[in-house]
C-alpha cells in the first residue's frame, strides 16, 4: 500500500497503480476521455492533467504512476486553465451537432464540455469538415467530425478483439479513424467500440434515431446467445415517459441491448450477438393458445394439458428452452418427478456466426446447458421407447421425429411453419420475468424482468405444479 | 584551445570520406584503443570527463543518459538518430557524406561502454547521398572487421543496422523514432517509461544524435579532460553550427563553444547580404524562440548564455533575418511547417498547431482581426506543456516569440491588412 496526498485528502493506492485510478476509486473525479481501465494508456487526450507537488509542467495523471508522499492537486486555477484549453482544442472542429446525435444525454464530451470548458469557443475559423455519417460496418455508423482521436476503438480491436481493423490514418488535424484498408469492419466484437466511444463518433446503426436516451432506462438482464451467459442492460423507456399517441408498443419495446460490467463473466464486454439480443427476442411471438390449431384462453389450455396428462400413459418431457434455474427447478420438482425427462439442445452455431473463440464467444449456444445437465444428466430422446404424450419446452423441434405421440408444445416464439402440436401453450420470455442462469464455469449470473408477459402467455414455472393432478 | 577540431580536421577531396582516408586520419585508432587497453566503464568515463553535451536539441550530458541504462539488462540498444529535419539544421548530412566512418567509430565505441549488440542508425528519408555514403562505409568497415563479430579479433561483437525513416519530422523525437523503428506509425510515446528503462522493443536504449556519437572518437584518442578543457565551461567542445537565411556566406562552421554569436554571422558568415541590416536571429533551429538583433549583443555560443537571453542553441542551426523581412509571413512559415508535422495524437499539438497555422494564414492572407494575437497567445499557452512531446512546445515557441517580439508588425499587418514590409524582399 502506498499513501498519497490527492487535493488534501488522503489516498492509499496499490504499487503500480497511476494517480488517475487511485483518484476515481477514491471518489475523485478527474476528468478522462482516453483511458479506459481495461485498454493500455494513450495519455492522448490531454484532459487529465494534474499538478504534481514539485514538478514544473502539469502531468497526465493516467500515466502517472503512485510514489509514497506525492501530493497532487486535480483542481488548481491552473489545471482548470489546462482543461479549458484542451476542451477548446477538442470542440474546435466538433460540429455541436448534439441536436442530431444519438449519443447526446451519455456523452462525456457533453458531460466535460459543462463541468470542464468554456460557454463559447475562441475560434473566428471556419469548422473543418470530415466524412459524416460513413458506413464503418453495416452495423455501425463513423462521424469523423465528432470524433476527439482517443483511439478508445482502435485500441479495443487491437488489445481485447485482435481483429486489428480499426486504426488512425494521417498526420496531424488530418488525422482520422477508419477501417483496415479494403477490409471489412466485420469483427464479432465490434460493437463494444459504440459504448467505448467517449462522444456520438461511434453509433449503432440499429438503434439510430430510435430514441433519446433520456427517455430510457436500463434493467440488467442476460443474453441467452450462448452458454457464456454475459449481463447486459435492456433498455426500456421510463415509465413516466411511456408514450399513448405514438404506438403503445414504443412502451414494450426493448431499444436496445448494452453490456452490464460483470467482472466475473464478461467484463464490461459483450459479442455482436449479445448486441442483437433485443432483436433476437422481438421474432414473432406464441401470444396465443392453440387447442388443435384453435384459439383458446390461456386457462382453457391449462384443463386441455391436465386432460392429456391424465390420458397419457407413457409421458415424456423434452426439456431445454431458455430455462432459467427457477423454472427448471419448479419442473424438477413438480411435473419432473412424474415424467420421462430427456434433454436436447435447441441451438446451434448459425452459419456466419462465430462458432467459438478464447474470449467471450461458447460454442455451445443453449445458455441453460449446465442446469439441465445438472439436474437430468444427458439424455437424448428414444423414440423406441413409445411415448404416448410429448411436451416439448424450447424451441425448433421437428415434431415428425416424436413419432404419433400426442404433443403438448410449451413456446415463446411462433413455431416455424404448421403447428403440428395438439396443444400449444405459449410460455414467457427472459425479458417477462427475473430469475437465474448458470454459465458453462458454473457462474449463477441474474436477470430482471423488463416487461409483463402478454395476457394469454403463462410462466412455465407456474405450469408444471398445475399440470399434477 | 581555440583550434581544435573535432570534426573540420581534413581537406574534402574525392575519396576523403573512404576507409583508407579515414585510417590515415587515424580514424579507429580510438575504437583499437578502447577495445585494447580500457574497459567499457572507462569509456563511459571518458565521455562523462568530456563534459559532452547532446547535439540534437536538448543538450542532456551524454554521460549522464548513459549511466540510466539498466546494466543488468541483457540486451540494451543504441540509436543514432540521424532524422536531422528542424528547419535550419544541416550538420548530420556533412557528417555522413564525409566522415560516415568517424560515426560508424563514435557508435562502436559507445556500443562498447553500453554493451550494445545492435545498434541502429535512423536516417530522414529524404537523405539520399548521406544514406548512400554510410552503407559504402558500413560495407567497408565490415570488410575490414570493424564492424560485426569480433571486432578487430576481440571479444565485442557488435552490428549496425542503418534505417531510412518515411519523411517525418516528429520521428526526430526519440520515443516516435522508437515506435517507427519498430515498424509502427511514428507516434511519440509518454514518458515514464523513459527510454532508458523501456525503449526499442521494451529493452533499456540510448538514443544520441549522429554529431554527439561522432564527436566519441575524438574523446577516446584524447581523453575527456582535453575535450573538457576546449569551449565554454559548461558545454564543452566544438559544435557544428548552420548558418542560413540572409547572410553572405550561408553554410557549416565548426566553432568552439563560447563563441561570439556576432562574430559567426557578421565575420564567418560574412554578414547580412545586400548590405541590410540584421533584423533577427533563430539561434537554435527553427523552433528556438526568436531574438532581436539588439538581443544578441554579447550573446556566446553556449546553451547557458543563450539560455540567459531567452532562447535556446538547440540543434546549432542559426536563421539569419535581415531588416525589410515580414516576421508576418515568416512566422506562418513555421506554422505551416509545425501544423504539417504534428503526429496528430494528442489534442494540444494536433489542433492548436492547425488553428495557429489557420489564424497567422489569415493575417497573411489581409483578414486578421482584433483579438487575434491574444488568441494565439492564448493557444501557445494551452499547448505549451501539456503535450505529449515536445513538438507542441516547437511550434509553440515560434508563434509566442514572434508575437512578443514584432508585435507592432503584427498589430500593423492586422490593421491595415497588408505587410509592414510590402514587395519582396531584395537582397
Ligand atoms: C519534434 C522533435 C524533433 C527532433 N528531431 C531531432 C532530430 O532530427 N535529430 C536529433 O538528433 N534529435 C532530435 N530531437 C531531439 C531528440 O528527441 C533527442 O533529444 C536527441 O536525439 C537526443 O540525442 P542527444 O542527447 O545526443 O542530443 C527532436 C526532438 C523533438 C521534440
Ligand atoms: S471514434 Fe470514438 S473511440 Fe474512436 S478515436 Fe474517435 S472518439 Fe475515440
Ligand atoms: S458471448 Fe455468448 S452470452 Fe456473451 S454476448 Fe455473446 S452470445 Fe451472448
Ligand atoms: S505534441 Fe504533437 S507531435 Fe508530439 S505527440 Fe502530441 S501531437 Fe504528436
Ligand atoms: S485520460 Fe490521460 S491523457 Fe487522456
Amino acid at each position: 500500500m502506498i499513501e498519497l496526498k490527492i487535493d488534501n485528502q488522503t489516498v492509499e493506492a496499490n504499487e503500480g497503480e497511476t494517480v488517475l485510478q487511485a483518484a476515481l476509486r477514491s471518489g475523485i473525479e478527474i476528468p478522462h476521455f482516453c483511458y479506459h481501465p481495461c485498454l493500455s494508456v494513450a495519455g492522448n487526450c490531454r484532459i487529465c492533467l494534474v499538478k504534481v507537488d514539485g514538478r514544473p509542467k502539469l502531468v497526465p495523471s493516467c500515466n502517472l504512476p503512485v510514489a509514497p508522499g506525492m501530493t497532487v492537486e486535480t483542481d488548481t486555477e491552473d489545471v482548470r486553465a489546462a482543461r479549458r484549453a484542451v476542451m477548446q482544442f477538442i470542440t474546435l472542429n466538433h460540429p455541436g451537432d448534439c441536436g442530431i446525435c444519438d449519443k447526446a444525454g451519455e456523452c462525456r464530451l457533453q458531460d466535460y464540455h459543462v463541468r470542464y470548458g468554456e460557454e463559447e469557443s475562441h475560434s473566428r475559423e471556419p469548422k473543418h469538415h470530415r466524412p459524416k455519417f460513413s458506413d464503418l460496418s453495416p452495423r455501425i455508423v463513423l462521424d469523423n467530425e465528432r470524433c476527439l482521436l482517443c483511439s478508445r476503438c482502435v485500441r479495443f480491436t487491437r488489445e481485447v478483439s485482435g481483429s486489428h481493423q480499426l486504426g488512425i490514418v494521417e498526420r496531424g488535424s488530418h488525422a482520422r479513424v477508419e477501417r483496415l484498408e479494403g477490409r471489412p469492419f466485420d469483427d464479432p466484437y465490434s460493437d463494444n467500440v459504440i459504448g467505448l466511444c467517449p462522444t456520438g463518433a461511434l453509433l449503432s446503426r440499429d438503434f439510430l434515431y430510435k430514441s433519446r436516451v433520456w427517455y430510457l432506462e436500463p434493467v440488467r438482464s442476460v443474453c441467452t446467445g450462448c452458454a457464456r451467459c454475459c449481463s447486459v442492460n435492456v433498455w426500456r423507456r421510463q415509465r413516466e415517459w411511456h408514450v399513448r399517441a405514438l404506438g403503445a408498443e414504443l412502451n414494450r419495446a426493448a431499444y436496445r441491448v448494452t453490456p452490464f460490467e460483470n467482472p466475473a463473466i464478461n467484463g464490461p464486454w459483450l459479442c455482436n450477438k449479445g448486441f442483437d439480443l433485443h432483436r433476437r427476442m422481438a421474432r414473432k411471438r406464441a401470444l396465443t393458445p392453440l387447442i388443435g390449431g384453435r384459439e383458446a384462453t390461456a386457462e382453457e389450455a391449462v384443463q386441455e394439458a391436465k386432460r392429456l396428462f391424465a390420458a397419457a400413459g407413457n409421458p415424456a418431457v423434452l426439456a431445454f428452452a431458455p430455462a432459467s434455474n427457477e423454472e427448471l427447478a419448479a419442473f424438477r420438482d413438480g411435473l419432473g418427478r412424474r415424467v420421462q425427462v430427456y434433454t436436447r439442445e435447441d441451438y446451434h452455431t448459425e452459419p456466419g456466426e462465430v462458432a467459438e473463440d478464447d474470449f467471450l464467444i461458447r460454442g455451445d449456444k443453449n445458455p441453460a446447458s449446465y442446469s439441465i445437465r445438472a439436474l437430468f444428466g444427458n439424455r437424448p430422446y428414444a423414440p423406441a421407447a413409445r411415448h404416448d404424450l410429448v411436451v416439448i419446452w424450447g424451441e425448433r423441434v421437428d415434431y415428425h421425429a416424436l413419432g404419433g405421440a400426442k404433443l403438448i408444445h410449451l413456446a415463446s416464439f411462433e413455431p416455424a411453419g404448421e403447428t403440428a402440436a395438439d396443444l400449444l401453450i405459449p410460455v414467457s420470455t427472459t425479458f417477462e420475468r427475473s430469475g437465474t442462469f448458470t454459465n458453462f464455469e458454473g457462474k449463477v449470473n441474474r436477470f430482471e424482468k423488463v416487461f409483463d408477459k402478454p395476457a394469454q402467455v403463462l410462466h412455465a414455472g407456474d405450469l408444471f405444479g398445475r399440470l399434477v393432478p | 584551445m581555440s583550434e581544435a577540431r573535432v570534426f573540420f580536421n581534413f581537406a574534402v577531396t574525392a575519396d576523403s570520406h573512404r576507409l583508407p582516408a579515414y585510417r590515415d586520419r587515424r580514424g579507429y585508432g580510438a575504437l583499437e584503443k578502447a577495445l585494447r587497453e580500457m574497459a567499457p566503464a572507462a569509456v563511459e568515463a571518458e565521455v562523462k570527463a568530456s563534459g559532452l553535451r547532446g547535439r540534437g536539441g536538448a543538450g542532456f550530458p551524454t554521460g549522464m543518459k548513459w549511466s540510466f541504462v539498466d546494466r543488468k539488462s541483457p540486451v540494451v540498444y543504441l540509436c543514432c538518430n540521424a532524422d536531422e529535419g528542424e528547419p535550419g539544421t544541416f550538420k548530420d548530412r556533412w557528417i555522413f557524406e564525409n566522415a560516415s566512418h568517424q560515426l560508424i567509430e563514435g557508435v562502436l565505441l559507445a556500443s562498447y561502454a553500453l554493451g550494445v549488440r545492435h545498434a541502429f542508425i535512423y536516417l530522414r528519408g529524404e537523405f539520399d547521398l548521406p544514406y548512400r555514403r554510410l552503407c559504402e562505409a558500413l560495407a567497408e568497415a565490415r570488410g575490414a572487421g570493424l564492424v560485426g563479430e569480433r571486432i578487430l579479433g576481440s571479444s565485442f561483437s557488435c552490428d549496425i543496422i542503418a534505417h531510412r525513416g518515411a519523411g517525418a519530422y516528429v520521428c526526430g523525437e526519440e520515443s516516435s523514432l522508437l515506435t517507427s523503428l519498430e515498424g509502427f506509425k511514428g507516434y511519440p510515446r509518454n514518458k515514464p517509461p523513459f527510454p532508458a528503462v523501456k525503449g526499442l522493443y521494451q529493452a533499456p536504449t540510448v538514443i544520441n544524435n549522429v554529431e554527439t556519437l561522432a564527436t566519441i572518437p575524438w574523446i577516446i584518442a584524447r581523453g575527456g579532460t582535453a575535450y573538457a578543457s576546449i569551449g565554454a565551461e559548461k558545454n564543452s567542445g566544438t559544435r557544428l553550427f548552420g548558418i542560413s537565411g540572409h547572410v553572405n556566406k550561408p553554410g557549416l562552421y565548426e566553432r568552439p563553444t563560447g563563441y561570439p554569436l556576432k562574430r559567426i554571422i557578421f565575420d564567418d558568415a560574412g554578414g547580412v547580404r545586400g548590405g541590410k541590416g540584421l533584423k533577427a536571429v533563430i539561434p537554435g533551429g527553427s523552433s528556438t524562440p526568436v531574438l532581436t538583433a539588439a538581443e544578441i549583443d554579447g550573446i556566446t555560443l553556449d546553451a547557458e548564455s543563450v539560455q540567459a537571453a531567452g532562447s535556446m542553441l538547440g540543434s546549432g542551426g542559426i536563421i539569419v533575418v535581415a531588416e525589410g523581412t515580414c516576421m508576418v509571413r515568416l512566422l506562418r512559415v513555421l506554422t505551416r511547417f509545425y501544423a504539417h508535422e504534428s503526429c496528430g495524437q494528442c489534442t494540444p499539438c494536433r489542433e492548436g498547431s492547425a488553428w495557429m497555422d489557420e489564424i497567422v494564414g489569415r493575417i497573411c492572407a489581409g483578414k486578421g482581426e482584433e483579438g487575434d494575437l491574444e488568441r494565439l497567445e492564448g493557444i501557445t499557452r494551452g499547448i505549451m506543456g501539456n503535450t505529449v512531446c515536445a513538438l507542441g512546445d516547437a511550434a509553440s515557441m515560434p508563434v509566442a516569440s514572434f508575437i512578443q517580439k514584432f508585435r507592432d508588425e503584427f498589430a500593423y499587418f492586422i490593421k491595415y491588412g497588408r505587410s509592414m514590409h510590402a514587395g519582396r524582399l531584395e537582397v
